[in-house]
């Protein structure tokens, strides 16, 4: 029961960032690895402004903020451009991966290259099932969740979601019935942000946070995004669920330095057996990339 | 005198490295962030070989060499299912997954060498003997130079025979359309595996040399940012010939040491030099995504 648990809580930060990575990928084709530096930002403006006494509240707002700003700065300043001058998908990955070197340098400089924690005190522990749960653990539980619930709720239902997903399915045709596609892109920028910073500030107020955590992290989204299918928006929070169960078993079988081994031999495993992911839809054979 | 040897050693390196990711990059079109997996590969094979097997510097460097092709599989079988974008993710992932063995294959108490103790984790691998040709073992690092620069000559040579064969050519059509590649009846998965092996084995040459003048090895050589450093020499020089990547190995290798003049605080060089290469690869995307010296506009 505690490694499901353990699960589930580990999945749901993958299965956050995995949807923050997809909700870029899907719309706008972009390799979206300036994620990584939202990640890293986050709990360091979380605490920058917490030394200034504020409330809890106030610093998660203004944490979410400052990322989903600069969310909106990566689309405007670089992958706008880059789009407009008809760049390739690799100039687009290795432009926002030049971003996030550049940013987490800055941090590494401002900050230092310790791992830190939100808070000092010691978490306080319940009794579940026979399974131990940390107070922040639940937190991460009930917020993960109510988070990925409602985008879902929100791609599904609303005029926003719908627009979302035919631009996913087919941008050209999107633009062509005189929606403005450079507006959605920036909105599919904003809620990557949003969904990037909670998951960060959610996992750092659970275990701590360090300047080289975010490309690690989203590597795993990554992986998550490629095992749960990588046209769907659903599939990717299926695939870091899956991938938080499966690290959490490798923990307890055999050591947490196993884990990254165990994951890539099964990113190994999908892409040799189903490399559309689990939920995949047949393709032609020009479109396969 | 000596410093400038010792810079004129890293440059015959890592001009290796570029050119041998040159051959991926520029001419199979498939960007790739393992390349510091396969460095490392090469330099702990001959480390382990010559520090515990007592190997001499050629049948170390031909076993390396030989194990860093095999192990290119763990790339190249991906690379029959993903392009772009996912397929250089998954190259992150073989390096992570690189870095990951390097740093955990280790014991507390296993002798060196051994099965629970490959690597040595963290600490690496010290006292890597220097190499001996025909009885005579390179100590002085004027000589030194002179062998390293004789192996990049002959691996530019290689490559450059490489490009102008029909097997070059070859490459060349199935990075600008794979699909008709395959149409004219050419094998281009075998082509990826050939490329991606005389690669990674291009590179794991340059890892023994390392490993040889350095005299240690730790799993840093593999770290992601060794693999951006190498990224960025090819994407910063350009691809598509062989003027680009030694441009950008020699315009990366001399840059940290500029560094130096400018009277940074030791503790932020290395944040500013890495800085610096991220920003290099967001204004070359944007103003010449060509490279400085490329022929060839990377897709």
């Amino acid at each position: 029961m505690q490694i499901i648990i353990n699960g589930l809580i580990a999945g749901l930060a993958v299965a956050q960032l995995a949807l923050a990575f997809q909700v870029v990928y899907l719309p706008t084709g972009v390799f979206f690895v300036g994620l990584a530096s939202l990640y890293v930002v986050a709990p360091y403006i979380y605490s920058a402004v917490q030394r200034l006494g504020m409330a809890w509240q106030l610093c998660a707002t203004i944490s979410i903020a400052v990322v989903v700003s600069i969310a909106l700065l990566f689309e405007i300043l670089n992958h706008a451009p880059l789009t407009r001058k008809g760049a390739s998908g690799g100039a687009h990955l290795i432009s926002s991966l030049g971003i996030y070197i550049l940013l987490v340098q800055v941090i590494t400089m401002t900050w230092g290259n310790n791992t830190m924690a939100l808070r000092p005190e010691v978490h306080a522990v319940y009794h579940f099932a026979g399974s131990v749960v940390a107070d922040s653990q639940v937190i991460m539980t009930v917020a993960a969740g109510a988070l990925l619930l409602g985008f879902l709720a929100m791609l599904h239902t609303t005029a926003l979601g719908l627009h979302l997903r035919a631009l996913a399915d087919n941008p050209t045709q999107f633009a062509l019935y005189g929606y403005n596609v450079s507006t959605f892109r920036l909105i599919a920028f904003g809620l990557s942000g949003l969904l990037a910073a909670t998951a960060s500030l959610l996992t750092a107020y659970d275990i701590g946070y360090t300047p080289n955590g975010g490309l690690p992290t989203v590597l795993l989204a990554v992986v998550a995004v490629i095992i749960g299918g990588r046209t769907s928006f659903f599939g990717p929070i299926i695939g870091g669920l899956l991938l938080g169960f499966v690290r959490a078993e490798v923990v307890w079988q055999f050591s947490a330095r196993w884990q990254e081994a165990f994951t890539y031999a099964i990113l190994a495993l999908f892409l040799l057996s189903r490399p559309r992911g689990i939920f995949s839809r047949t393709t032609r054979i020009e479109e396969i990339d | 005198m000596g410093y400038l040897i010792h810079l004129l050693i890293y440059f015959d390196i890592y001009a290796i490295v570029a050119l041998s990711l040159n051959l991926l990059v520029g001419y199979a079109g498939l960007l790739t962030f393992a390349h510091a997996g396969y460095f490392a590969v090469g330099a702990y094979t001959y480390a382990l070989l010559s520090v515990v097997g007592g190997f001499g510097v050629r049948p170390a460097s031909l076993v390396a060499v030989l194990i860093a092709a095999f192990l290119s599989l763990a790339i190249s079988l991906p690379s029959w299912r993903l392009k772009g974008d996912f397929f250089i993710l998954v190259s992150l992932s073989v390096q992570t997954f690189f870095f990951s063995l390097y740093y955990n294959w280790t014991k507390a108490g296993a002798p060196l060498g051994s099965w629970s103790n490959l690597t040595n984790g963290p600490f690496g691998i010290t006292n890597i003997p220097k190499p001996a040709i025909l009885g005579f073992r390179i100590t002085d690092p004027g000589h030194f130079l002179v062998f390293a620069t004789c192996i990049a000559l002959l691996c530019a040579f290689v490559c450059w025979r490489l490009q102008a064969s029909p097997w070059g050519r070859l490459l060349i059509s199935m990075r600008e359309d794979e699909l008709a590649c395959r149409g004219l009846g050419k094998n281009t998965r075998l082509l990826k595996v050939q490329t991606l092996a005389l690669s990674s084995a291009f590179v794991a040459m340059a890892g023994t040399i390392y490993a040889a003048y350095a005299g240690y090895v730790d799993p840093t050589s593999s770290s992601l940012e060794e693999g951006i450093l190498m990224l960025s020499m090819v994407l910063v020089g350009g691809v598509g010939n062989l003027r680009g990547p030694i441009v950008g190995a020699l315009l990366l290798t001399a840059f940290p040491e500029m560094l130096r003049f400018l009277h940074f605080p030791d503790a932020q060089a290395s944040n500013i030099r890495l800085a610096f290469y991220g920003l290099l690869l967001v204004l070359m995307m944007h103003l010449r995504p060509q490279g400085l010296s490329g022929n060839y506009r990377m897709k």
